[in-house]
């Protein structure tokens, strides 16, 4: 395993982060927001950085014999293992509700988003938002959180828009159950996956840069 | 032999400058680098770790400039300090055993001496050690890395007298071995023991960098310690 993922398992990484994928669960939970199962997620990797920065994790890394890049990869790589986990876990539930629970009658008077490829897209687009806004946000000090709550506002308003786009009049298939449109719904979970790699791609090459000029 | 050199760093900040900062370390030679608090002893050691950036100068490792080779120039040199704790939740052994994947000459049986002349557990957690095993725990690691170069900041800042002479004499010994040590402390009674050069730092300039014994003759006056000398200094540069 890569030392620099490993460091990020073994020494800066709260055990919350791993805890907190167990809001994956929220999937099943029925007339709930799910996709604030995928907030719920990045809020333990959060934790890992608050862990990360009482340990005087960022500077022991730079001290390494690594390149200062090397330490911003590290974190994105913990942050994107623990997304991606989260990611199949939600996959495995959002199969559930589709196939053995999709006659269920509790799922089909839903106000709210179902859980469909739709939805699983749009936690990719959660967990990009997650890397963008605070991951870039917090490299440009390496020690302020203020870039987390920027990223709840930005957050809860997708989550918010995500979970009403149904209701807008033509958009009614986005909500689909089961099997139902699954041509478009595979081109929204396209769609939320081709989103977070750009998303986080270009918050890894930003926060490089700018974790290359601050002083430590 | 210069094996590390800083030649004219500068540095400003809002309320302090390093200015045109320049010594070097010599092989197998331990360095008081001494300087009252917010002389600028820290800043000068961060740059030489590259954790502050210089706005000019250079910074020289083993002859190669620290810009450009500094994952190589890492691999030999170790840092320690007394005022900041890494993982204080961690047990030694964790960060031991995540550390060494990082150093391509580490001596595993180096770390189990080490760990064993220093009394270590490594069930332990930083946070269960005394001010002293924490500098100790840290010199565990860059010594099992084979470091030639130790940078140590304030090391023996907030240590009973004990303590510090028990460091004191792990210096002397790692010096006797050719590792070369720069020691920065603003406690220059321990440089009386066991520092073979001063290098003094006052308002981000360095007012002087030569051997421990001309020092105390070009500053001293009769009989004064390192202490007293550094102690006149200073208040005469405020007067």
């Amino acid at each position: 395993m890569n030392a620099m993922l490993r460091k990020e398992m073994c020494l800066s990484a709260s055990v919350l982060s791993y805890i907190f994928l167990a809001a994956a669960v929220m999937t099943l939970i029925p007339g709930y927001p799910v996709l604030c199962g995928a907030f719920f997620i990045t809020l333990g990797i959060f934790h890992s950085f608050q862990s990360a920065r009482e340990a005087n994790d960022i500077v022991y890394s730079a001290l390494l014999p690594v390149a200062k890049s090397d330490v911003v990869k590290g974190k994105f790589m913990f942050s994107v293992m623990i997304e991606l986990a989260g990611f199949l876990l939600m996959t495995v539930f959002t199969l559930i509700r589709m196939t053995v629970l999709s006659g269920s009658e509790v799922y089909h008077k839903n106000a709210l988003m179902n859980a469909n490829p739709f939805f699983l897209g749009m936690t990719l687009v959660i967990f990009g938002l997650f890397n963008m806004v605070f991951i870039g946000g917090f490299f440009k000090t390496a020690y302020k959180f203020s870039p987390f709550v920027t990223y709840i506002i930005v957050a809860f308003l997708t989550i918010g828009v995500a979970e009403a786009f149904h209701h807008i009049p033509g958009c009614a298939d986005v909500n689909a159950f089961g099997f139902d449109h699954i041509g478009l719904q595979a081109a929204l979970l396209c769609g939320g996956a081709v989103m977070f790699t750009i998303l986080t791609f270009l918050s890894y090459k930003k926060s490089c840069r700018t974790f290359e000029k601050i002083d430590l | 032999m210069k094996i590390a050199e800083l030649k004219n760093v500068c540095k400003t900040y809002p309320a302090f400058k390093l200015n045109n900062v320049s010594f070097s370390l010599e092989s197998g030679k331990i360095t008081g680098f001494i300087g009252r608090n917010g002389a600028g002893k820290t800043t000068v050691i961060k740059s030489m770790l590259n954790l502050v950036h210089t706005d000019s100068g250079e910074i020289c490792y083993f002859g190669k400039p620290l810009s450009g080779n500094e994952t190589e120039i890492k691999q030999r040199i170790g840092y320690s300090t007394g005022t900041v704790s890494w993982y204080p939740r961690k047990t030694i052994r964790q960060i031991i055993d995540t550390a060494k994947r990082f150093y391509k000459n580490w001596d595993e049986d180096a770390c189990r001496k080490y760990m064993q002349l220093f009394a270590l557990d490594e069930n332990k957690k930083p946070m269960e050690l005394s001010e002293g095993m924490k500098v100790k725990c840290n010199l565990l690691i860059a010594l099992s890395h084979g470091a030639e170069v130790l940078i140590l900041d304030e090391p023996t800042s907030g240590l009973d007298p004990f303590s510090r002479d028990e460091l004191m004499e792990l210096f002397t010994t790692l010096k006797e071995n050719g590792v070369t040590i720069l020691f920065s402390t603003h406690i220059t009674s321990d440089l009386e023991r066991c520092a073979d050069n001063i290098v003094y730092i006052s308002h981000g300039e360095i007012k002087a960098e030569c051997a421990k014994t001309d020092f105390i003759k070009n500053f001293g006056k009769e009989d004064e310690t390192l202490e007293e000398i550094f102690l006149r200094l200073e208040r005469k540069m405020r007067s």
